[in-house]
C-alpha cells in the first residue's frame, strides 16, 4: 500500500486509499466466503421446514415424518390389461428388488422370501402364543377340548393344512397367534400377487433402508425400482417370443405395461426436483430480465456487471454465514437467493440512477447513505423475526437475508464508488423523468380512493375475524393433487396403514416400552369390543417382553405332567396313541429355550415390523427419561376421545406413559402454534422497526409518514391474497414481513424526498426501477410450483408494488 | 380355558392387519404344513388327453343341471386316527357357481361358496368371509367339486390334469393337481358319478391320508 503524502489534495488521496482498503477487504471477504461455501454441505431435507418440536408427542411426530417406517415405504403399481403378464412382471421385479441391498423388504403378495419369519413363528410358538397363559390350557380337560375342536377343523376346507401341523400343535397355538393378529382388510390378489380391486394394477410394497428424509438415497432407490421394472419387461418379452406357452394359458402378447410409483420418498424427490428446478430456472430468468432492464437504463455493460456486485457478494456472504451457523445450507435458502436479487439490486439502482450528470458517485452516496442505511436497518429488523423461527429452514432464510443485505449495502457503499467509471451518469433517466414524474405526482389525487380501499380492506378483515389462516399441514404440500390421489388409491388397495392414529408408549428401556405396550392389550381389547376402533398393531405381538415370555415359559408343564394330561385327554378320541409325541417334545424344548430378543429375528418382515414399531428415540431435552417407545398404529378409529380417556385411566392405574397421537390433528396443531409464534415475532419485528425509526427520525409525524403506506400495503395485500382464494400459511406471513422490509426503503426515500427536494426526480425514478426489479424477481418466484416459494413470491410482489404506489399517494409535497 | 374356537383354520388364514405380516402368517401356516409334507417329485402320468370325448360328454351332462340337493357322508382316513372321522350333512348347488355345504355332525357348521367368496360359519355361529383368490390351496380344493358340478372344464383344467373313463352313464374322473401348492399336499382326486350326478369324491393326499365323500340324493 502506498504511503499517502502529507500534503496535496488530501481528501482525494485518502479517498483513494480507503477505496483500496475497501477493495482489499472485499476481495478477502469474497475469498473467505468461497472457501467456506466450498466446504458446505447442501441439503434438500424438507424436514428443515418441520418445526424443531417442543413436546414429546410432537417430537415423535417429527421423527416419524422424517425417519419412520412409513416414510421409508414406497408403493409400486404395475398396470396393464393382461393380468398374467402384469403378475409376471410383479414377480420378477420383486425378485430383483429382494436381492437389492437398498431395500429392507419387498412385498408383492408372494410367499417368497419369508422362510425366516415362518420358522420364527413356528419354532417359538409357545413363547409367542398367549395360549400358555390361559388357565387349564395344558391340563387333560384343556387338551380334550382342543382335540374336539381339532376334529371339527379337520372337516373344514383347510383340514389338509391343519392335519399337517396337528401332531406338533394340537392345542392350536399357531392358529391362536394368527387370530391375535387378525383384523383389517387384505389386499386383493390374483395370480399369486397383490392386485388392485379392478384387477388392472399389480401392487408391490418396498421399504427402503435409507430414511425418508435422505432424498438422495430415495432417488436412487426409485431409480432401482424403475430399472427392475424395465428389466422385468424386457425379459418378459424375450421369453414370450422364444418359449412355448405352457399348459392351457393363452399365448400372452407383450401388452404395454406401465409403472406407477408413490410414497413419501417419491414426494420428497419430486419436491426437491421442482425446488431445484424452480430455484435455478427462476433465478436465471430473474437475472436476465433485471439485466435487460439495467442495460436499457444505464447503457453500459460495465455498470451492468457492477450492479450485480452487491447482490452477488451478499449472496455469498449469506450462504457462508448460514453454513457457519447451521452447518449446512438448505436448497430453499438458495432458492431464496432470488429475493436478494430483488432487494440487493435495489441498492445499486438507487446509487446509479441518482448520480446526476457531472456529479460523482461519492457525493451521491453521501447524500443517499443515511436513508439507505436506515432502509437496511429496517429490513434487518423485519427479517430478524425469521431468525427466531422454530422452523430451522426459516431461521436460515432470515440469517441469509440479514447478512446478505448488510453485505450488499456495504459493497454498495464502499466498493462500487471505486469501480464506477468516472463521470458515469444514468443519462437515459433524463428522457423518462418528466413524463414519469407527471404520473407520479398525480398519484396524490388518489388519496380518497386509497383511504376507502384501506378502510374496506381493514373492515373486511375484521369482518372475517382476522386473515383466513390455514394451519393444515397438507396445504403446504408441494405434491400435485393428482399424485396425492394416486397415493391414496394405492394405499387403500394395498391396505397400507393410513397412519393417522398411533399410540405411543414410552419407557427408559426397550423392555419397559414393550411391557407398556402389553399393558395396553386389555384396555384396547375392551375398546375394540366397544367399537371405538377396529384393531391395532403392536410389536409385542411378535416380540413379547421378556417378562411375558418368562411367564409363558413358566406356565409350560414338565414332560411327565404333560404326557399324563395328554394321555388322559386323548382317551376316547379317535387319535392314535403316539400321534402327539412331537407336541410333547416341542413343549419340553420350549421350557428351556432361550428367550426371544430382537437379535433372534434374522431379518424378514417380522424384524422389520419390530424395528419400525419399537424405536430408540433420539436424545433430546424432552425425552431424557423415555429413551424407548413402542408405536401402536390403530386401524378404523371411530372414537378417538374414548381411546384417549382409556389411556389416561390406564396411565393413572399403572403409571406407564402412553399417549394417542392423531397425526393430522397434532401436525396441524403444531403448525398452528408455530404460525402464531411467527405472528408474534413479526409483530415484534414491526415494533423494532417503529422504535428504530423513532430513534433516527425523532418525529412521530415522520415515522407515521413512513409507516402508513407500509401498513396499508400489508393490509391490502392480505386482502388480495384472501380474495384470490389462497389459504394463508406461515409462508405468506413471512412474505408480509418481507413486504415491510422492502417497502420501508420506498417510503423512507419518499419521505426523504419530501423533506429535501433536491434531485427529487432521480430519487423517485430510482425507486420505480428498483420496484420493477423487485416485482420481476418476486413475481417469478410466485409462479413456482413449490408452495413455499410461490407464497412468498406472490405476497412480496403484490406488497412491494402496493408499498411504492401507496408511498407515492401519501407523499407530502 | 377353552381353545379359542372362533378360529376356523380358514379364519386362521385370513390373517391379520398389515399386509406384510398377513402374508407372513399365512405362509407360516402353509410353511409349517410343508415342514411335515415334503413335496414328492413324482408327477402323475400324463394320459389326460386320451379321454377327451368322454370327458366332454360327462361335463356337458353335468352342465345341464341347474340346481341339485343331496346328502353327504364324508369319512377321513388319517394316519393319526384309529377310526375314520365321520362328517355328515347336506349339499346344495345352484348353477353356475353357488355351492353350500352344511355339516350337521359331529358339529354344525356351514360353508357357502359364491363366486370368489367363501362364507364360513362355525359351530358357534361365528361367520367369516374369505376371498378364494387369496388362498390358492383352498381354491383348488373347492374348485374341484364346484367345477365338476358346473361342468366347467376350463376352470378344472386350470388346476388339474383331468381324465375320464367308463361311460356317460357310469363315469369316473381322475384329477391330478397341476398347481404347485396343491401338488405339495394332494396326490389325486377321484370322482365317480352316474349320468348327471356325482356319487363319490375321494381325495388322496401325498402321505396317504384319504377322505371319501359319498353323496346320495336328498330325500332318498
Amino acid at each position: 500500500m502506498s504511503q499517502a503524502p502529507a500534503q496535496g489534495p488530501g481528501l482525494a488521496r485518502s479517498d483513494a486509499r480507503s477505496s483500496r482498503v475497501a477493495l482489499a477487504v472485499w476481495l478477502a471477504g469474497l475469498l473467505a466466503c468461497v472457501f467456506v461455501i466450498s466446504r458446505t454441505p447442501f441439503s434438500a431435507d424438507l424436514s428443515a421446514f418441520l418445526p424443531s418440536a417442543p413436546t414429546p408427542a410432537q417430537q415423535i411426530l417429527v421423527e416419524q415424518l422424517r425417519d419412520g417406517v412409513v416414510s421409508r415405504m414406497l408403493l409400486v403399481g404395475v398396470e396393464g390389461s393382461d393380468q398374467a403378464a402384469v403378475a409376471a412382471t410383479s414377480k420378477k421385479m420383486a425378485a430383483t428388488l429382494r436381492s437389492d441391498p437398498l431395500f429392507a423388504a419387498v412385498n408383492n403378495g408372494e410367499e417368497a422370501g419369508l422362510t425366516p419369519d415362518r420358522e420364527f413363528f413356528w419354532k417359538n410358538r409357545y413363547l409367542l402364543s398367549p395360549g400358555a397363559e390361559m388357565p387349564n390350557h395344558f391340563t387333560s380337560i384343556g387338551i380334550r377340548e382342543a382335540l374336539d375342536d381339532d376334529i371339527e377343523l379337520l372337516g373344514s376346507p383347510a383340514g389338509a393344512l391343519i392335519r399337517q401341523i396337528l401332531p406338533s400343535d394340537p392345542t392350536g397355538e399357531l392358529v391362536r397367534m394368527i387370530d391375535a393378529l387378525e383384523g383389517g382388510a387384505r389386499p386383493n390378489s390374483a395370480e399369486g400377487v397383490w392386485f388392485s380391486r379392478d384387477g388392472r394394477r399389480a401392487l408391490l410394497m418396498a421399504q427402503t433402508r435409507a430414511a425418508g428424509y435422505d432424498i438422495d438415497a430415495q432417488e436412487v432407490a426409485q431409480a432401482h425400482i424403475r430399472a427392475a421394472f424395465s428389466g422385468a419387461q424386457s425379459s418378459a418379452q424375450s421369453s414370450t417370443q422364444s418359449g412355448a406357452p405352457s399348459g392351457a394359458q393363452p399365448v400372452a402378447q407383450p401388452a404395454a405395461q406401465s409403472l406407477v410409483l408413490t410414497g413419501p420418498g417419491v414426494f420428497a424427490a419430486t419436491t426437491r426436483a421442482s425446488i431445484k428446478g424452480d430455484a435455478w430456472r427462476l433465478s436465471m430468468i430473474a437475472t436476465i430480465l433485471v439485466a435487460l432492464l439495467m442495460l436499457a437504463l444505464y447503457r453500459s455493460p460495465r455498470v451492468l456487471v457492477l450492479a450485480f456486485l452487491p447482490v452477488g457478494s451478499g449472496a455469498l456472504a449469506g450462504i457462508a454465514a448460514v453454513s457457519l451457523l447451521h452447518g449446512a445450507v438448505h436448497g430453499i435458502t438458495l432458492g431464496f437467493g432470488v429475493t436478494l436479487i430483488g432487494e440487493g439490486v435495489d441498492y445499486a439502482i438507487y446509487l446509479f440512477t441518482q448520480i446526476p450528470p457531472g456529479g460523482n458517485a461519492r457525493d451521491t452516496l453521501k447524500r443517499l447513505w443515511p436513508t439507505l442505511r436506515l432502509g437496511v436497518l429496517t429490513s434487518v429488523c423485519g427479517f430478524s423475526a425469521l431468525l427466531f423461527s422454530g422452523f430451522p429452514g426459516l431461521a436460515q432464510l432470515g440469517l441469509f437475508s440479514i447478512i446478505g443485505l448488510i453485505a450488499a449495502a456495504a459493497v454498495t457503499r464502499y466498493v462500487l464508488p471505486a469501480l464506477l467509471p468516472e463521470k458515469f451518469a444514468a443519462r437515459s433517466v433524463e428522457h423518462l423523468a418528466p413524463s414519469i414524474l407527471r404520473v407520479v405526482d398525480r398519484f396524490t389525487l388518489l388519496r380518497i380512493p386509497f383511504y376507502v380501499l384501506t378502510a374496506a380492506a381493514l373492515g373486511w378483515l375484521i369482518h372475517l375475524g382476522g386473515p383466513p389462516w390455514s394451519d393444515e399441514l397438507s396445504s403446504l404440500s408441494p405434491v400435485p393433487k393428482r399424485e396425492q390421489q394416486l397415493d391414496e388409491q394405492l394405499r387403500r388397495d394395498i391396505g397400507a396403514p393410513d397412519v393417522r392414529y398411533l399410540i405411543v408408549a414410552s419407557s427408559p428401556d426397550a423392555q419397559g416400552a414393550l411391557e407398556a405396550a402389553e399393558s395396553l392389550a386389555a384396555p384396547l381389547a375392551r375398546l375394540v369390543e366397544a367399537g371405538a376402533l377396529e384393531g391395532y398393531d403392536s410389536p409385542a405381538q411378535v416380540l413379547p417382553s421378556l417378562a411375558v415370555q418368562k411367564r409363558r415359559q413358566a406356565a409350560l408343564p414338565d414332560a411327565a405332567t404333560l404326557a399324563a394330561a395328554l394321555k388322559q385327554g386323548q382317551e376316547g378320541t379317535p387319535f392314535k396313541a403316539g400321534t402327539f409325541d412331537p407336541f410333547l417334545k416341542d413343549v419340553e424344548a420350549a421350557r428351556t429355550q432361550p428367550l426371544l430378543t430382537r437379535e433372534s429375528m434374522q431379518g424378514g418382515a417380522l424384524a422389520l415390523k419390530v424395528d419400525g414399531l419399537l424405536i430408540k428415540r433420539a436424545a433430546g431435552p424432552a425425552n431424557q427419561n423415555n429413551g424407548w417407545a413402542t408405536l401402536l398404529p390403530l386401524r378404523g378409529v371411530q372414537k378417538p376421545e374414548a381411546i384417549e380417556a382409556a389411556l389416561a385411566a390406564q396411565a393413572k392405574a399403572d403409571g406407564k406413559q402412553a399417549v394417542l397421537l392423531d397425526i393430522k390433528r397434532d401436525a396441524d396443531r403444531m403448525f398452528s402454534s408455530y404460525r402464531r409464534e411467527a405472528e408474534s415475532h413479526t409483530l415484534l419485528g414491526a415494533l423494532a422497526i417503529t422504535i428504530l425509526l423513532f430513534i433516527s427520525m425523532r418525529s412521530a409525524r415522520r415515522v407515521l409518514d413512513v409507516l402508513a403506506p407500509l401498513a396499508a400495503a400489508v393490509l391490502v395485500t392480505t386482502c388480495i391474497l384472501a380474495l384470490s382464494g389462497a389459504q394463508l400459511t406461515i409462508f405468506h406471513l413471512v412474505g408480509l414481513s418481507l413486504v415491510v422490509a422492502v417497502g420501508s426503503n420506498y417510503s423512507l426515500f419518499f419521505e426523504k424526498v419530501s423533506a429535501a427536494a433536491t434531485s427529487r426526480e432521480r430519487t423517485i425514478i430510482s425507486l420505480l426501477f428498483a420496484n420493477v426489479a423487485m416485482a420481476i424477481a418476486f413475481g417469478l418466484l410466485g409462479s413456482s410450483s413449490v408452495p413455499v416459494l410461490a407464497a412468498i413470491g406472490n405476497t412480496v410482489a403484490i406488497g412491494a408494488v402496493l408499498s411504492l404506489v401507496f408511498s407515492a399517494i401519501l407523499a407530502r409535497r | 380355558m377353552r381353545r379359542n374356537n372362533k378360529a376356523l383354520p380358514l379364519d386362521a388364514l385370513r390373517v391379520t392387519s398389515r399386509a406384510t405380516l398377513r402374508v407372513t402368517l399365512l405362509s407360516a401356516l402353509l410353511g409349517a404344513a410343508c415342514v411335515f409334507a415334503p413335496a414328492y417329485a413324482a408327477d402323475a402320468p400324463a394320459k389326460a388327453e386320451a379321454a377327451g370325448p368322454l370327458l366332454q360328454q360327462v361335463m356337458q351332462g353335468m352342465a345341464q343341471v341347474k340346481s341339485s340337493r343331496a346328502r353327504f357322508v364324508e369319512r377321513k382316513y388319517l394316519s393319526i386316527v384309529n377310526t375314520p372321522l365321520e362328517y355328515t350333512g347336506g349339499l346344495a348347488y345352484t348353477a353356475p357357481d353357488r355351492l353350500e355345504k352344511n355339516t350337521q355332525t359331529p358339529k354344525a357348521e356351514s360353508m357357502l361358496l359364491e363366486g370368489d367368496k367363501l362364507t364360513l360359519v362355525n359351530a358357534k355361529k361365528q361367520a367369516r368371509v374369505v376371498m378364494l383368490s387369496q388362498y390358492p390351496l383352498v381354491r383348488a380344493f373347492t374348485e374341484s367339486i364346484r367345477s365338476v358340478l358346473a361342468g366347467d372344464l376350463t376352470t378344472l383344467n386350470r388346476y388339474y390334469k383331468v381324465s375320464a373313463e367308463g361311460s356317460a352313464a357310469e363315469w369316473k374322473l381322475l384329477l391330478v393337481p397341476s398347481e404347485p401348492t396343491m401338488q405339495g399336499v394332494v396326490k389325486e382326486i377321484r370322482f365317480t358319478g352316474a349320468a348327471h350326478s356325482i356319487k363319490t369324491i375321494e381325495i388322496t393326499e401325498k402321505q396317504g391320508d384319504r377322505s371319501v365323500m359319498t353323496i346320495t340324493e336328498a330325500g332318498a
